[in-house]
């Protein structure tokens, strides 16, 4: 094979490489804000219990929690088949919604230490509520310490999508590993790292665009 | 009736009594200064005020309103609409840095008192033409330099319409060079007969613009009075030392 049809080939099975990341950003940013709030709330097992949700998810592999939830779950005891899904790529996107909400929570935790105290008195003695001030103050100024790092989170996230090749759901990778294997000819997996570049290239772009909007002023 | 009561105020930080027995009222039109060393309580006495500290017992009230009664506070409600009559301007300025000058001054507005836009907009551009500043309400905090950035934030706190404003070291943290535009921006409100309680260092502030001296030391008042008997003839030894040391 030519290298067009080869990279065609690829880019057609990037669909769930995009799919899976778009999903994952869009339900794991939130969740991971909630899992952040949660662990700094008043009420003590829920904190604790965000607090060890975040401590396993990150100290155990992103592998490890795939092959969990693609083929472990099942074997649960008593719950195990009620909450098994069948659908591999399902089950892949709740096990990174998963683990990258925990890295999430971090981040967002260090970037809610950043805002100054101050900035909570201001708003107290101008009279906004506690809702108005996380919104309209404190969320705005901790999404701009914030990222460079989920940027960078962000960039990890397009290469951990080929770790759905290690459940077996036809991606970029997989594809690449089953035309090497067909063809005995390497360049395929070249042509997938292309691929990667491509979509890590065009992600940067738009998020360093985010980040410039965010600057406030300041030189980003 | 004084805008502000305040009767056996006591703050403590742990085992660290800051505030240790504080009574005294305010009328309005007064502008208080307050002096005294570092770690005398001053700050906390008027943080206190404003409900940013909670008092370790004592009475507070404002306006005829109680936001503290011996040591107990009433709902969050009713402490919101106390503290309300007040507006504070801070040593650090605490401007909100993702906002635009005018954003700074327009928001609160917007979202507590549920303005208009229209009445907001009338405000901010009188207020920071009383500043001096309304050729900056389109920039960032950041690009404004320290004494720009206070008088913005006495911009933003008028927006409130406040009764009384506390000031809390209001140049402590600004060049020398740029302490006169920020005194000068307390002066003209002053003339207007704002209520003003204002923690300072700058002695001549005090002297000039205050009608009231207070000279705080560990926690208590230990002497007050007009400007002429504080500055012209302190009588406490205490009061003397720390004048002579720092006029």
């Amino acid at each position: 094979m030519e290298f067009w049809n080869i990279f065609l080939t690829l880019v057609q099975s990037g669909g769930y490489t995009v799919c899976l990341f778009a999903i994952v950003i869009i339900c794991s940013i939130p969740l991971g804000f909630c899992i952040t709030m949660i662990a700094k709330s008043k009420i003590k097992p829920l904190a604790m219990l965000a607090r060890a949700y975040i401590y396993v998810v990150r100290g155990t592999p992103l592998l490890l929690q795939l092959l969990f939830f693609c083929f472990g779950l099942y074997y649960l005891p008593v719950i195990g088949p009620a909450i098994f899904i069948s659908n591999r790529f399902a089950s892949a996107t709740v096990a990174f919604i998963i683990n990258y909400s925990a890295y999430f929570a971090e981040i967002f935790r260090g970037g809610l230490l950043a805002v100054d105290k101050g900035q909570y008195e201001a708003a107290q003695v101008l009279g906004l509520r506690r809702g108005q001030t996380m919104f309209r103050i404190i969320i705005p100024q901790m999404v701009r310490v914030c990222m460079p790092t989920l940027s960078n989170e962000a960039v990890t996230l397009v290469k951990d999508t080929a770790l759905l090749y290690s459940v077996g759901v036809v991606e970029i990778l997989t594809q690449a590993k089953t035309i090497v294997n067909g063809t005995y000819n390497i360049s395929a997996y070249f042509i997938a790292a292309i691929i990667y570049l491509i979509l890590n290239t065009i992600l940067s772009f738009g998020l360093k665009r985010i980040e410039k909007k965010l600057s406030f002023g300041e030189d980003a | 009736m004084s805008l502000i009561h305040v009767e056996h105020l006591k703050k403590s930080f742990g085992k660290l009594q800051v505030l240790k027995d504080v009574s005294f009222d305010v009328n309005k039109g007064d502008v208080i200064a307050v002096i005294g060393p570092s770690g005398s309580g001053k700050s906390t006495m008027l943080r206190c005020l404003i409900n940013l500290e909670k008092v370790s017992g004592g009475t507070i009230e404002i306006e005829g309103s109680t936001l503290v009664q011996d040591g107990k506070y009433p709902s969050n409600a009713q402490m919101r609409a106390v503290t309300e009559k007040m507006g504070m301007v801070f040593q650090h300025f605490n401007l909100f840095p993702h906002l635009t000058v005018r954003k700074n001054l327009e928001l609160p507005p917007r979202r507590v008192m549920k303005a208009t836009m229209e009445q907001v907009r009338k405000d901010s551009d009188l207020y920071l033409k009383k500043v001096g500043l309304l050729d900056k309400a389109d920039e960032f905090p950041a690009n404004l330099s320290g004494g720009q950035k206070q008088r913005v934030a006495i911009a933003r706190a008028l927006m409130m319409h406040p009764d009384i404003l506390l000031f809390d070291e209001p140049t402590s943290a600004l060049d020398p060079e740029l302490t006169g535009e920020v005194l000068g921006t307390m002066k003209a409100l002053a003339e207007e007969n704002m209520t003003m309680i204002v923690v300072t260092h700058e002695m001549a502030f005090a002297r000039e613009v205050a009608n009231h001296v207070v000279f705080m030391d560990q926690g208590i008042f230990l002497e007050e009075g007009s400007p002429e008997e504080i500055f012209g003839n302190p009588k406490n030894e205490r009061t003397r030392e720390f004048l002579n040391k720092i006029l």
